[in-house]
């Protein structure tokens, strides 16, 4: 049936564009969809909340750091693709085959727990932005719940990545309620051309919080699995980078927007804030009703995104390191372990929202530190993989690809060493 | 999954070795030997083994080498295992320090046990499932090893991982559950990465054993690497068979990745729907090239039937089907049956069909089998023909299977002309989405 949908698409294009130039509009159409989907995923609850923070304390101050970190994200994410296509494997199923069960087992039981870690602060930004639109988080977590758990269970996942790639367009509203902050260009521009750089804790911590928000673990984890879910080949690899690019200018696109809004309203008239919601409350009577429905509109997008993904590729990368079934087209009692880790995953996380007196804004403190602690692990890992010839054969890391990408570990590293230390030390 | 001990098959080992069963252990497992120190037979230890050789020719794998770190040095040395006793579950030196025996040579039928399989994917054939193997399983005989099991299961996992006593005790105490050890025989065991596979001989490929459809299934679930040297390592009819069962997109990328002539012979092993579906969906040059490799009967065949859109009754239909005329006798027809069996897609059904291919009824197996040898076929044959139009939409074909209960459709052109017949496997994906699945 999709093929013949495909056929006649196919016809269709190749009149207007003629054979070589449809084909490669076609294909990248195709082909598109690990790269971005993952970016998106990255703009979680989480993130909005850094971004709105870093836009209220330190206005346009730092919006040049999306700069090198939209370089950084590339960097990192471009090889996590090159390896999937060239290698047609996951990145646990490497590190296991690489690494032994001991250290497979041990990083596993990490991924768990940080990846819980954030489902939790996801399914939080979806009851924060619910209340907003004056929904009790007793009715919008559970459903959501139920929703992420039928999407993915019930779902085929063809459709559900189309439903993914529709709701990364979503992410378009924090673009327009930027506009509705009324920013003012000139200041916008300056602060690129001259970039600030203090060195208080503060700043610095707000610097590591971009970063450590940005680039997380269970990103290459799973942007991989999904370049091989495609079965993405060598030849194909140039779409794919494209994809990973597109994707990565766009979540930071997305960043800048967030954090001109908040620097432009809130910043401007010294509003403090602590969250993403107080961020969207703040904003109506600055920005207009419209700009703090969209801003909360925006975050409820992106938690409930990001809660349909992490469990279920969670779920995926432990199972493939330990060599259980895991598939969505086996049934409950075929792949035990990939189904319970699944719902286990959302029952917790939508779970512990519930308990009341939860300590929210702690959790998702402590979820950001292991993350910091795992993410060096892991790049260095990933690292040693993409040089190994018997993995990668003639597409290894060139060696200023390799000096480059040594010295983003090591850079990486050390903020994720100062993050874990300002969270422990409280600055 | 097998739990009953596995003898290796040489019986003259058995005989041997009887005595030795008694003060020790019959089993061990390839974890408590890893990175174990070895000593000499004055107790100095001279390196400790970082891996284990296997020769894969015979039904259990012999161990044959060990790969040793020296102490004191970062070199590392393959030796045999004729240079080792096997005591005691611990492999001891038959050399001593300093003094190492020259340094074995791999054969090409020998292989690494760590680099080779462990934590590695493996097909189960006996499950038909893939598995990762974590850890491998000796049968100790008469002083030497032999690789009998491959362990898939989670205590194995734990007992790498070293936490097996930790689980073992919470399990025990909390659920009074006994873990148990999920061992495969080697004799059920396929390796799948890519160099191991291409040293097996046909003997040793126990992927045949497999059906085509569990076949396509691990097929599908493997990554694009084991799945073409899978793939390319089963034989022409196994390889048409297995593909038949396997997803479009998955066929696609596997035809794509052979020559023209490999890929034309496995098509045509094909029955012919199923074929001209894989054709429809290959880019047009492969096509080209593997019709150009066919024989020109079935490329012809082949040609009639791709050009008709895939969702309509041309597109489903297969043209090895059989027909006669009215005048035809019943031990005729037969004897043609017989004789064109291996190419016709169905032979349960004939249609009778006059001179311009008009259907004029259809005979079953059953009735040609059952009628007298020289009773004609007009005689025998029944006339209520259900059949279908060459652009009927698969959803009405599909009811009509429904609602007859037939085998096949016939497919006619708009002058009612018999052009193919539409197969009930065909049309399963439709048929069974009616049935509530």
């Amino acid at each position: 049936m999709g093929n013949a949908i495909y056929k006649r698409i196919h016809g269709f294009l190749y009149a207007f564009f003629g054979a070589s130039r449809w084909r490669k509009i076609w294909l990248f159409f195709a082909l598109i969809g690990p790269g971005i989907i993952t970016s998106n995923v990255d703009n979680d609850a989480g993130g909005i909340t850094t971004y709105s923070l870093a836009g209220a304390e330190y206005g346009l101050s730092l919006l040049w750091t999306l700069i090198p970190i939209t370089g950084v994200l590339i960097l990192i994410q471009e090889m996590c693709a090159r390896m999937g296509v060239v290698s047609g494997k996951g990145l646990s199923d490497l590190i296991r085959e690489r690494f032994g069960a001991r250290i497979t087992f041990y990083l596993m039981i990490a991924l768990f727990l940080t990846n819980l870690g954030n489902t939790i602060s996801e399914f939080a930004g979806i009851a924060a932005s619910m209340e907003i639109f004056g929904v009790s988080k007793y009715l919008s977590v559970p459903v959501s719940a139920a929703f992420v758990w039928w999407l993915v269970v019930k779902g085929n996942y063809k459709s559900v990545e189309k439903v993914f790639l529709f709701a990364c367009v979503i992410y378009f509203s924090y673009i327009i309620s930027g506009f509705m902050g009324k920013p003012d260009w000139n200041a916008v521009g300056s602060s690129f051309l001259k970039p600030v750089f203090r060195m208080d804790a503060g700043f610095l911590a707000m610097v590591v919080a971009l970063v450590g928000t940005t680039i997380a673990p269970w990103m290459q984890f799973y942007l991989q699995s999904s370049v091989v879910d495609k079965g993405l080949k060598a030849d194909d690899y140039p779409f794919t980078r494209m994809d990973v690019i597109f994707g990565s200018v766009m979540v930071n696109v997305i960043a800048f927007f967030i954090i001109l809004l908040c620097a432009m309203t809130l910043f401007k008239n010294g509003i403090r804030i602590e969250s993403a919601v107080d961020a969207a409350q703040a904003l109506a009577p600055l920005a207009g009703e419209y700009a703090a429905l969209l801003f909360a509109f925006g975050l409820l997008n992106a938690s409930l995104f990001a809660a349909s993904i992490l469990p279920i590729s969670t779920a995926y990368t432990i199972c493939e390191a330990f060599g259980w079934e895991s598939s969505l087209d086996r049934k409950f009692l075929q792949a035990p372990q990939f189904y319970s880790l699944y719902t286990l995953m959302i029952f917790l996380g939508a779970g512990i929202i519930l308990i009341p007196d939860m300590p929210l804004i702690g959790i998702m403190f402590y979820s950001q530190v292991i993350n910091g602690a795992l993410l060096p692990i892991i790049l260095v890992f990933m690292l040693l993989l993409v040089n190994d010839r018997r993995i990668m054969g003639k597409y290894v890391n060139g060696p200023i690809m390799n000096v480059v990408s040594w010295l983003t570990v090591v850079i990486l590293t050390l903020l994720s060493l100062a993050m874990i230390f300002f969270s422990l030390t409280g600055l | 999954m097998l739990y009953a001990v596995q003898i290796p098959e040489t019986s003259d080992i058995m005989a041997n070795t009887i005595p030795d069963y008694q003060n020790s252990q019959l089993f061990i497992f390839f974890s408590e030997l890893l990175e174990e120190k070895i000593f000499d037979p004055d107790g100095n230890s001279v390196g400790k083994l970082l891996d284990l050789i296997v020769n894969i020719e015979g039904t259990y794998p012999h161990v044959t080498g060990v790969l040793l770190r020296l102490k004191n040095s970062r070199r590392i040395i393959l030796l045999s295992s004729r240079d080792f006793s096997f005591t005691d579950g611990h492999f001891v030196a038959r050399f001593t320090r300093g003094d190492f025996p020259a340094e074995k040579e791999l054969v090409p039928s020998e292989l690494m046990l760590k680099e080779a399989l462990l934590d590695k994917q493996v097909v189960d054939i006996d499950g038909a499932k893939i598995r990762r193997v974590n850890d491998l399983q000796f049968l100790i005989a008469n002083n030497d090893l032999y690789l009998v099991h491959v362990d898939v299961g989670f205590h194995g996992l734990l007992r790498r991982v070293g936490l097996k006593p930790l689980f073992g005790f919470i399990l025990r105490a909390l659920f009074d559950y006994e873990m148990s050890d999920q061992l495969v025989s080697w004799k059920f065991v396929q390796m799948i990465s890519s160099p191991d596979l291409l040293r097996l001989t046909i003997a040793q490929n126990r992927l045949a054993q497999l059906h085509p459809a569990d076949l396509a299934d691990i097929i599908e679930d493997l990554d694009i690497h084991q799945r073409t040297a899978v793939f390319n390592a089963l034989d022409v009819e196994t390889a048409a068979e297995t593909l038949e069962e396997t997803d479009p997109k998955v066929q696609v990328s596997l035809i794509e990745g052979l020559s023209p002539e490999d890929a034309s012979e496995i098509i045509e092993e094909m029955s012919l729907s199923e074929a001209a579906d894989l054709l429809g969906d290959l880019s047009p040059e492969k096509v080209e090239g593997i019709l150009n490799e066919m024989e020109k009967d079935a490329a012809d065949d082949m040609k009639e039937l791709l050009a008709h859109p895939e969702e309509m009754a041309g597109g489903l239909m297969t043209t090895a089907y059989s027909s006669f005329p009215p005048t035809c006798t019943a031990q005729e027809a037969l004897k043609t049956i017989r004789d064109d069996a291996d190419d016709l897609d169905l032979i349960y059904y004939s249609y009778v069909v006059d001179d311009q291919e008009h259907v004029l009824g259809v005979v079953s197996l059953r009735e040609l089998l059952a009628a007298k040898p020289e009773a004609l076929l007009a005689g025998i044959m029944d006339t209520r023909v259900v059949f279908v139009n060459i652009e009927e939409k698969k959803g009405r074909i599909a009811d009509d299977f429904f609602k007859y209960g037939l085998l096949a459709i016939p497919v006619v052109d708009d002058d009612e002309c018999l052009k193919g017949i539409i197969l009930f496997k065909n049309l399963l994906e439709v048929i069974a989405a009616k049935l509530g699945r």
